[in-house]
């Protein structure tokens, strides 16, 4: 890799971070030791390398419940939609149109202009063989990257952190939100999830026991000397003799592991404060949850965090009732937190550097039920936000005729592990068939 | 055959490691009663739980109530679609209080139940199994999967995967109650191959088809909530599981997986694994297997086996298991002698810290280890620990509240935290006037409580130098000590 440093111990690793940019602090003989044998694993493989100031974004932004892709990317023309919608089918003139078939769903007047801009493209017909129509089970699906008959025990973000971040900072993984995705999962576990950076901090009840703390959490001090260990009492401590040269991170004590731990989170939590009070936001954003998580992430990436994936979520697309009223509102806050966020990195001078995925679990039947909502479907459509996608419309939209769907739903043109495939590859730079178990071919849309 | 622990080994570090994985730990009476009864009597006591009664009540909804199915199925049938949708709705805030009463109702067991073990082996089983109720959604069908896992948690290991594969629970999680024998399903019998009994590459696709046809017919009778074997929908056919032919049915299917080696060694590694905190090696689980079939798949004599052997006290077994969040908790309440927090707390903290409980990430269940802790997870303990000793709600809300004190929905608000105000840690019943007005002792018997060792000379300066910076030693000064030492990755293992 071009820009590729190596690292040569913590002490250099936390001075090239923007985390370790206000440590003045000497690192223990104990962190360099672990950190050198870090290192010469992180040489085997292809790690990347985080600078914080030029190294590609991807934000994955998940709908979660089952987004009707029907009704976003809406078929207008097609009289088979007309029919099996009697009540939701939107019409010609409420519909942004794209081309003469297709148009968005007029809530969504901001992706329009993005489309407009060449700065969106709309993966249609997205799916995976077999589609699973549990949330849960579908929703981890997409997660793990996995066939949907095989379970996969990590997340694909996860496994590109294991693939291609050996040795990363803590932060090249974030999540906004109270728990780690499943996307996550990973044989050495990255990444940190917050969703209010005031609160992802130790909270004292006084300097004196902020003080304790931060000492009680210093690494060099929680390795105990040898002599210590005497005694008929078994010792706590983690002993550094425990960690044979080689071994990763989660080698040795158990308690070795958290130590290093704890000094990320008592690092990452000063800088992540540190950047949210510090950094302004250059556009307005809706006061909705997906907003407000976006306006988080505009701030750190203009703060230098040295993340490569960002994770945000909004929810309420289990539109089984009264669906006309609620996808509305949630299409709109979508597109328009969207286009905030454009903006926003746009006046940072960022967007080169930023690339945003949307996906959900799964889209909905074609034919709506009895209560004004959609059921549990299959093939969906994604978006992909960037200056350097390629805008438009990609992929085939999926037919609609009685005799071309499955149980009542359309089937997918575009296997979602292609789109992954695709910002792996040519937006993270790094190659997919490790972390997606086999070669897809990425979409050409980066 | 494990090597025992020589007698002359056992001592209060030894009954408290014991007790901490045999149970959730505990004050040091409890570790002393334990280190009094020697090695074998320290484990007959936690493992011959049946001795001990457990006068502990079911729910009152914990029962089939198919005038309520009824009731509900009548109710949908005739209903316009918004009666529909407020009866819907209705049933799902009864099933979310149910559930809420269910986690605490567990938790109190682990917490202050007289069979610790029993319940640490439901806690095992319920990870093993992992069955959300995310897809089962009747409180009912999770607390029954709990009630067996209690019933069978150290019975035969072919006794208690058949009785799970009957149970409703896992009929609805892994579908088996919708297979039939013109398409079978074949979700269940994959996942006992694949994560139950076998693991993978112990077994061939073909087994898995052939398998699911066995399986046919375990059905569940939705009105009375039970198991229901439905001969119509049976294969009955001739089938060929692992190389041996023959009109197989469900039971005939798991006990050939249960006949194979295999069978035990996957088992014995992942309770090595939930005990011990790590997995055991090739050679150490060639043993615990062959421990296992000669005590013809009883878990009760393995466990006798695996407590009492030199192995289970080794040097980088003892306090190197990060503990889950579950342990954490329950462990925290028993040696801290304080109250467990109400549901809606622990769960909240729980669901925070990554162990939903009755709700699994997914069907591998939690990883667990080294997994429990990220930089998130970590600061949510150190700040729990807050909570729990000083018996306020945890901070995210208490802050919020501090904001606002006047402001809309204030007092409202402040109302409900009343309700969730906890009893925190009482000094005066964990520490006797003597320690309580020297520094040096309270550190001494908090640190002996809390890790049961010591920790490293510079945090104990630490510590001290925190209560010397006082100018007069409070109570609450003491309570912050305590969640001073549990704000220590010392203290996130065990």
């Amino acid at each position: 890799m071009k820009n590729e440093i190596t690292l040569q111990t913590r002490r250099e690793f936390l001075r090239r971070t923007v985390l370790g940019s206000s440590l003045a602090w000497t690192v223990p003989a104990f962190l360099s030791n672990t950190f050198s044998a870090l290192q010469s694993e992180a040489a085997d493989s292809a790690t990347q390398t985080i600078t914080g100031k030029d190294a590609t974004i991807l934000v994955v932004l998940q709908m979660a419940g089952g987004n009707d892709g029907i009704n976003t990317v809406v078929p207008y023309a097609n009289d088979f939609y007309h029919k099996a919608r009697p009540t939701l089918g939107l019409k010609a003139e409420n519909i942004l149109k794209l081309n003469d078939e297709v148009g968005l769903h007029g809530a969504m007047g901001s992706f329009k202009k993005l489309y407009d801009a060449g700065q969106l493209s709309v993966v249609q017909g997205v799916g995976y063989p077999n589609p699973n129509r549990s949330h849960f089970r579908s929703t981890e699906i997409w997660q793990t990257a996995s066939d949907s008959d095989r379970i996969e025990k990590n997340g694909w973000i996860g496994r590109y952190f294991d693939a291609a971040c050996a040795g990363a900072d803590p932060a090249v993984g974030v999540t906004i939100g109270n728990q780690l995705p499943e996307a996550f999962f990973a044989a050495k576990p990255k990444g940190i999830c917050f969703s209010n950076p005031q609160n992802y901090r130790f909270m004292a009840n006084g300097a004196a026991t902020e003080a304790s703390y931060k000492k009680l959490n210093d690494l060099e001090m929680s390795a105990p000397l040898p002599d210590e260990s005497a005694g008929d009492m078994v010792n706590s401590g983690g002993s550094i003799a425990m960690l044979p040269a080689g071994m990763p991170m989660t080698g040795g004590r158990a308690v070795d592991f958290i130590s290093r731990t704890a000094l990320d989170a008592q690092h990452s939590s000063d800088e992540i404060r540190g950047i949210a009070s510090r950094v302004q936001n250059q556009a307005q954003y809706p006061g909705s949850q997906l907003g407000n998580s976006l306006r988080l992430v505009a701030k750190l990436i203009g703060g230098g965090l040295p993340t490569r994936i960002y994770y945000v979520s909004q929810g309420g697309y289990d539109t089984h009732t009264n669906q006309l009223n609620s996808q509305q509102r949630l299409l709109g806050d979508l597109a328009d937190s969207v286009k905030s966020f454009v903006d926003d990195m746009e006046a940072q001078g960022n967007m080169q550097r930023v690339l945003v995925m949307t996906f959900s679990e799964f889209g909905r039947r074609v034919s709506e039920n009895a209560n004004g909502g959609t059921d549990h479907g299959a093939a969906a459509p994604m978006f992909i936000v960037g200056n350097k996608v390629k805008a438009g419309l990609l992929g085939q939209y999926p037919s609609l005729a009685p005799q071309d769907l499955f149980q009542g739903d359309i089937k997918y043109n575009v296997d979602f592990r292609c789109a992954y495939a695709a910002v792996l590859e040519n937006w993270l730079k790094t190659k997919s068939a490790p972390i997606l178990g086999r070669q897809f071919a990425p979409l050409p849309v980066v | 055959m494990l090597k025992p622990l020589s007698t002359d080994r056992w001592n209060y570090a030894m009954a408290a490691h014991l007790l901490n994985r045999a149970g959730f730990g505990g004050p040091p009476a409890e570790i002393l009663q334990l280190a009094n009864l020697g090695p074998d009597g320290a484990i007959s006591f936690l493992l011959d739980y049946e001795k001990i009664s457990d006068p502990t009540p079911d729910p009152d909804w914990a029962k089939p109530d198919p005038d309520e199915i009824i009731k509900y199925r009548e109710g949908i049938k005739n209903a316009t679609p918004e009666e529909k949708r407020k009866l819907q709705q209705e049933q799902q805030q009864l099933f979310q209080r149910r559930m809420m009463e269910l986690r605490g109702w567990w938790l109190q067991r682990m917490t202050f139940g007289p069979r610790p073990l029993q319940e640490k082996m439901v806690l095992f089983w319920h990870g093993h199994f992992a069955t959300s109720v995310e897809k089962v959604r009747n409180p009912y069908f999770m607390w029954r999967q709990n009630d067996l896992f209690r019933r069978f948690a150290t019975d035969n290991w072919q006794t208690l995967l058949t009785a799970t594969g009957k149970d409703p629970a896992m009929l609805i999680w892994l579908d088996q109650a919708q297979s039939r024998k013109a398409h079978p399903n074949e979700n269940y019998a994959r996942e006992v191959m694949e994560l139950f009994a076998l693991g993978e590459g112990h077994y061939t696709e073909h087994d898995i088809t052939e398998a699911a046809r066995a399986l046919t017919g375990w059905s569940m009778e939705f009105q009375t909530q039970e198991y229901l074997y439905r001969p119509f929908i049976h294969d009955q056919g001739q089938k060929t599981i692992f190389g041996k032919t023959g009109n197989f049915d469900g039971d005939d299917f798991i006990a050939l997986v249960v006949e194979q080696p295999q069978a035990a060694r996957f088992i014995t590694a992942k309770l090595w694994n939930f005990f011990a905190g790590q997995m055991p090696s090739e050679k150490l689980n060639d043993q615990l297997a062959a421990s296992l079939r000669a005590q013809q798949n009883n878990f009760k004599p393995f466990l006798r086996e695996l407590f009492r052997s030199e192995e289970f006290y080794a040097d980088d077994i003892v306090r190197n298991q990060v503990k889950s969040p579950v342990q954490w908790l329950v462990g925290s309440v028993r040696v801290l002698e304080c109250q467990l927090p109400p549901p809606l707390i622990s769960w909240g903290m729980l669901r925070q810290l990554g162990q939903d409980l009755f709700a699994p990430p997914n069907v591998k269940g939690w990883d667990g280890g080294v997994t429990w802790i990220t930089t998130n997870t970590l600061l949510t303990r150190y700040n729990d620990a807050q909570s729990l000793v000083e018996g306020t709600v945890p901070p995210l809300k208490a802050e919020d509240l501090a904001k606002k004190p006047g402001g809309p929905g204030g007092q409202k608000l402040e109302k409900v935290l009343q309700r969730m105000r906890m009893g925190g840690v009482n000094v005066e019943k964990i520490l006797t006037p003597d320690e309580r007005s020297d520094k040096n002792l309270i550190v001494a018997a908090l640190e002996h409580r809390l890790f049961q060792t010591v920790l490293n000379s510079d945090q104990q300066q630490t510590l001290r130098d925190f209560l010397d910076s006082k100018t007069k030693m409070s109570d609450a000064d003491i309570v912050t000590t305590i969640r001073l030492m549990m704000s220590t990755p010392e203290y996130q293992v065990t």
